[in-house]
């Protein structure tokens, strides 16, 4: 299919997935604010801006009220969730031959539903807005389009995305030390509380609720999965990747990272989880490159200026 | 017992007023005051509709009109999306009428495909006094730069939309040739699909031609001129984009041709070859039907600031390694001064007499037609040579004093730009308005596709309908209907829709690429900055070029109105 | 008769480098009647690909194309060519040949209309009606407008740039050889004379030193049609002989520009020339 279409779709998936990832981080972490008196707001919103790579540099003290305006409604900052939303519409208008109409109205009316301002007592039905609509978005998707080489693109996006946030998520278990989220906290974010407890049975230990998250084969959120959906399909996208000798950066790159996961002990996992968290960030970046030099390597289009000698 | 075509020949007091003119032909009745009698092609209409109120036929229209929103197939009007306005009732052309139409339209295309050969080629037309050596060369859209380049069947012309209209004696005539990027026949295909869904029993008694072939027809003629030699040619439909009006256009016949539709920013052009950027790599493209004008298709040729086009495209067709269909220069047999030669020309080149004629036309730029002309102002249609979408035409006598005026000197001052038709009453067609069912002027745009070997025409094609009383713009953007148009009298030859093996079409095509491998550099990352996708920063310049692209679709007819 | 070598370099650069672009050479002389070519050819730097078509004015286009990024492209078209003056007789058709000749081919009533660059300036237009009307021969005509052509533009750079006109230059009453072929032609064409726009190239010194290499310059001058086509230098008032080069073509300059080419980077081009000229025989 035409790289133009691929790139789009690959960037929708994206968009998506990240802010409803974003949503999720900031719903728990915002929440997690108004429960506990003790924790510094200070502190843990500028953590919070540092996991989603957009460092306060200044001396003021940092406000849940600054982190809202930062990644919730900064239409201009890319980390930002308004971002995301009208980014995703931008990409499909650009790809308007190939999105359904149903998806586009989805995507289109997000982005003109979306506030520029979210009232203090309103961020949580805010966050679950953002959660819904994506939902919407993917299940239009899934259940409406052939799943094809564009299905494949955008899962592929989503798929990465959704391992770079879980990986976030994850890193801000050790932000504030002992009074980060719990794990039950996390796990709910996730909406993986229940399903944690169906595989688990009884109140989240460190060990089993990280395996669930990192490790787990079944459930879509855990990194793991995600990684090996990626992997799926790129193979789905071109089959030629499931042979012997045949070279690709991106499979490299998740294929390595998943070898980690499947055989390294959750223990040892866990005694250096924010580097872990933080390689599984670098991987998904370098393979969104990689994939992008491989399958779309010129989005810019040329102006073109005349010159006479 | 009031029926549909009661007050049929009424008329407001405006257009009572207007000047005596001979009443036009209309289509269903052939005594207005006899709305009991409908001719022959209309009968079973005739019958179907008078056992409907207006209640019944409007509730119809408006089901139209929510069908074509929820797909789609809309247009632009001032800046909001409408429905393609369609009339419930067709036309109905009875065979042997339209066999007339058909093999003078293929007729037309067939002289316009050598006269371009030879504008761009000997020239042997103006050696031979048939044509005067000034008439080609100044004409805005003669390219120089296309000379020399010739497509591998040799045809240029691959959709042609002649407009027609039938004068008051009910015979044909061509009111204009489109022979650069004709438009329209989506909403032929469009109105055909949603007039057997919406009214039914129209068509079980009636054996109308199906027009459903089209893309089929299109795919081949495309394919057939392909350079030599390729087994499997990759043909794309190139459009300027979202913004353009023609857009649903665009998509609609890629996805019945089964094709890529591409835009300039998808292509790239290297050692004299076009090709497309896929997830497979670069492929080959080997025919381009394009709906982007000449002056941007490729930025070395033409306009520079072009975002729509890819430099070196003319040079791959020059070469003969991509088709470019419709071939670049057409536009010099679009001219509406050529036009006018264009009966001595279909004598020249294909020792034929006209099957269809013109309609009378003054040439300016001769001294004596210029001072008839300038005496006879207010009774006279004048067009710019040039025009399209019916920019500068003037009629007469709905001109202002001060319009003539300023008209007779524009007239002074450049005559070659000009040519004067008299005000033609064109034809007119029950069509339902505010006051229920009344006779309304409208043109005819039959299509033709050309593949080298024969020019089959589109059975039917876009009748457009001035809505306005008495008025003689169609445009739908400024409220011009249309409707379906049905031939009907033969045996239907089911050809049936050939399907187009789609997977054949695009698979395989990709050539093998090896993909250097590219290590990332390193995995630490500098930021945790969620990353973003590459956006269009061109993007305000692809909006604006491709709205301006040029739609032949919108012309207004010239002709007179409802008679007093 | 003279055997020149030519060498013309010239191209572009950028501070930044541009990523890709195409480009089309008129740098080549073809054989005529008084011009034979020995050999001739076009180097690129960076390598590039090229292709060559005749244009609809008869003069020889290389395309190419550099698709990688670079901050310079130079190309050199180097040319050994035979030159000598016309024998053909002057030129003796009259006013009324000419005007009937006007409807009888393309390419007359192309080199009759004026274009922007040769539009003539009205003093032009009235200069022109009063040489008609002394009663001489249109070729006559011709080469007194020359003369008058010569004698009001004051040869010099800087004053006059590419784009512009020739009643500009004609106004200014400064320019180059671009400025002083397109003021003529507009003259001539004003009469019903077709006139065209020929590039090429001059060796600046009448006595030419064998093998010596001068500076020379891309060069414009005219040719007319009053009979046959016949070529004249207002520039220096020279008749076209064993100094001139014709290499292309047109109706005025943007017809045969030497290089001409669209780029995509993030700054501006500088554009560099230089042509060396040595008679070799």
């Amino acid at each position: 299919m035409l790289s133009r279409i691929a790139e789009s779709l690959f960037w929708i998936g994206r968009y998506v997935e990240r802010s409803d990832g974003t949503a999720r981080i900031l719903d728990v972490h915002l929440q997690l604010l108004l429960e506990d008196p003790w924790i510094d707001e200070n502190t843990a919103c500028r953590s919070l801006l540092s996991v989603m790579g957009s460092d306060d540099e200044g001396d003021e003290p940092v406000t849940r009220g600054d982190v809202m305006n930062l990644l919730a409604v900064d239409r201009t900052h890319p980390a930002s969730i308004a971002y995301a939303i009208a980014s995703a519409r931008e990409n499909a208008r650009r790809a308007r031959e190939v999105v359904s109409t149903e998806l586009w109205e989805c995507l289109n009316t997000n982005n003109a539903r979306m506030p520029r301002k979210v009232a203090g007592d309103k961020t949580h039905e805010f966050f679950r807005w953002v959660r819904e609509r994506a939902a919407l978005a993917i299940g239009i998707v899934d259940s409406a389009t052939s799943h094809d080489e564009a299905w494949q693109f955008f899962t592929l996006g989503r798929a990465i995305e959704r391992a770079d946030m879980t990986a976030r998520l994850l890193a801000t278990r050790s932000l504030t030390e002992a009074s980060g989220p719990s794990w039950t906290t996390i796990l709910r974010s996730c909406g993986a509380y229940e399903a944690y407890l169906r595989t688990y049975r009884g109140v989240p230990s460190t060990k089993n609720a990280a395996e669930f998250l990192l490790t787990d084969r079944l459930f879509p959120r855990s990194i793991l999965y995600s990684v090996r959906r990626a992997e799926e399909c790129l193979r789905e996208i071109d089959p030629r990747l499931g042979r012997a000798g045949v070279n690709d950066a991106a499979q490299r790159l998740l294929g390595q990272i998943r070898s980690e996961f499947e055989f390294r002990p959750v223990i040892e996992l866990l005694d250096t989880l924010p580097e872990h968290m933080e390689e599984v960030q670098a991987v998904c970046s370098a393979a969104s490159d990689a994939i992008r030099q491989r399958y779309f390597p010129t989005s810019a289009v040329p102006v073109w200026i005349g010159e006479t000698s | 017992m009031a029926t549909l075509f009661d007050g049929y020949q009424e008329r407001t007091h405006a257009t009572r007023s207007r000047r005596n003119v001979t009443s036009p032909f209309d289509e269903m009745f052939a005594d207005l005051a006899k709305t009991g009698t409908p001719r022959t092609p209309y009968a079973e209409i005739h019958r179907a509709l008078a056992q409907m109120t207006q209640e019944e036929l409007r509730g119809r229209t408006d089901a139209l009109a929510e069908s074509y929103l929820a797909q789609g197939v809309t247009f632009d009007f001032a800046g909001e999306e409408r429905p393609f306005p369609l009339d419930p009732v067709p036309r109905v052309i009875e065979q042997d009428d339209w066999a007339q139409v058909e093999h003078g339209v293929a007729q037309r295309v067939r002289a316009l495909e050598k006269f371009l050969a030879d504008v761009y080629g000997p020239q042997l037309a103006v050696a031979d006094g048939v044509i005067p050596a000034g008439l080609i060369s100044t004409s805005s859209h003669f390219h120089r730069r296309a000379a020399g380049i010739e497509s591998a069947n040799g045809v240029r012309i691959h959709v042609a939309g002649i407009d027609l209209i039938r004068d008051e004696a009910g015979a044909w005539r061509v009111l204009e040739d489109n022979v650069r990027v004709p438009s329209g026949v989506s909403y032929v295909i469009s109105n055909r699909r949603v007039m057997a869904q919406t009214l039914p029993e129209l068509f079980t008694s009636m054996s109308v031609r199906p027009v459903g072939d089209y893309p089929y027809r299109l795919l081949n003629a495309l394919r057939a001129s392909a350079p030599a030699g390729i087994d499997d040619p990759t043909v794309v439909v190139l459009t300027p984009g979202v913004y353009n009006s023609a857009y649903f256009e665009h998509t609609l016949l890629a996805r019945l041709m089964g094709v890529e539709l591409v835009e300039g920013r998808d292509l790239f052009c290297s050692a004299g070859r076009v090709w497309m950027r896929t997830t497979a790599g670069p492929t080959r493209v080997d025919v381009i039907y394009r709906r982007v004008d000449d002056e941007y298709l490729d930025p070395l040729q033409f306009r520079p600031d072009s975002v729509l086009g890819s430099p070196g495209m003319l040079l791959a067709a020059r070469l003969g390694h991509v088709t470019i269909a419709n071939a670049v220069g057409n536009g010099v047999a679009d001219d509406k001064l050529v036009y006018t030669y264009v009966p001595d020309l279909i004598r020249y080149y294909l020792h034929e007499e006209p099957i269809l004629p013109n309609v009378d036309t003054w040439r300016l730029e001769e001294p004596a037609a210029l001072e008839e002309v300038l005496d006879r102002l207010d009774e006279l249609v004048v067009k710019p040579v040039d025009g399209s979408g019916g920019k500068g035409l003037v009629v007469g006598p709905d001109a202002s004093a001060d319009e003539l005026a300023e008209l007779k000197n524009k007239l002074i001052a450049d005559p070659r730009g000009w040519i004067a038709q008299p005000v033609v009453q064109l034809a007119t067609i029950p069509t339902i308005v505010e006051d229920g069912m009344r006779p309304r002027h409208a043109d005819l745009r039959p299509f033709a596709v050309n593949d080298g070997n024969e020019v089959y025409v589109l059975p039917g094609g876009l009748t457009r309908v001035a809505l306005p009383e008495g008025s003689l713009v169609v445009n739908s953007s400024q409220g011009g209907g249309s409707k379906d148009t049905w031939v009907v009298g033969e045996r239907v030859r089911r050809s049936g829709n050939q399907p187009v093996d789609v997977a054949a079409l695009v698979a395989n095509q990709s050539a093998l690429t090896t993909h250097d491998d590219i290590e990332p550099a390193h995995l630490e990352m500098d930021s945790h900055m969620p990353e973003v996708s590459p956006r269009d920063f061109d993007g305000d310049a692809r909006t604006r070029q491709q709205i301006e692209q040029q739609q032949q679709q919108e012309r207004p007819i010239q002709s007179g109105g409802v008679p007093c | 008769m003279s055997r020149l070598r030519v060498v013309h370099r010239t191209g572009f650069t950028y501070n930044l480098p541009a990523q890709a672009s195409y480009n089309e050479a008129r740098m080549l002389p073809a054989h005529s009647g008084d011009q034979f070519v020995l050999s001739t050819n076009l180097d690129i730097s960076p390598p590039a690909i090229q292709h060559s078509y005749i244009d609809y004015w008869g003069t020889r286009v290389s395309t190419f194309e550099v698709l990688t990024p670079h901050t310079e492209l130079s190309v050199t078209a180097t040319s050994l060519v035979e030159v000598r003056p016309s024998d053909a007789p002057t030129p003796g058709a009259s006013w009324e040949d000419l005007a009937s000749l006007a409807a009888t081919s393309v390419h007359f009533v192309e080199h009759l209309r004026p274009t922007r660059l040769t539009a003539p300036h009205e003093e032009v237009e009235r200069l022109a009606l009063a040489s008609r009307q002394t009663g001489a021969t249109p070729h006559e005509t011709a080469l007194v407008l020359a003369r008058a052509v010569h004698e009001r533009i004051e040869y010099q750079r800087g004053v006059t740039g590419v784009h512009s006109t020739g009643a500009e230059a004609w106004t200014a009453g400064k320019g180059v050889c671009q400025d002083f072929a397109h003021v003529l032609i507009g003259a001539l064409r004003s009469l019903g004379i077709p006139a065209r726009y020929v590039s090429g190239y001059l060796h600046p010194k009448p006595n030419a030193q064998i093998g010596e290499t001068v500076t020379g310059e891309s060069h414009a001058w005219v040719e007319w049609y009053a009979g046959d086509w016949f070529g004249y230098d207002p520039t220096n008032m020279l008749e076209i002989g064993e100094r001139h080069v014709l290499v292309a073509r047109g109706r005025d300059y943007t017809d045969v520009s030497p290089l001409r080419g669209v780029y995509a980077g993030p700054s501006a081009s500088s554009i560099f020339v230089r042509v060396e000229i040595t008679r070799e025989a």
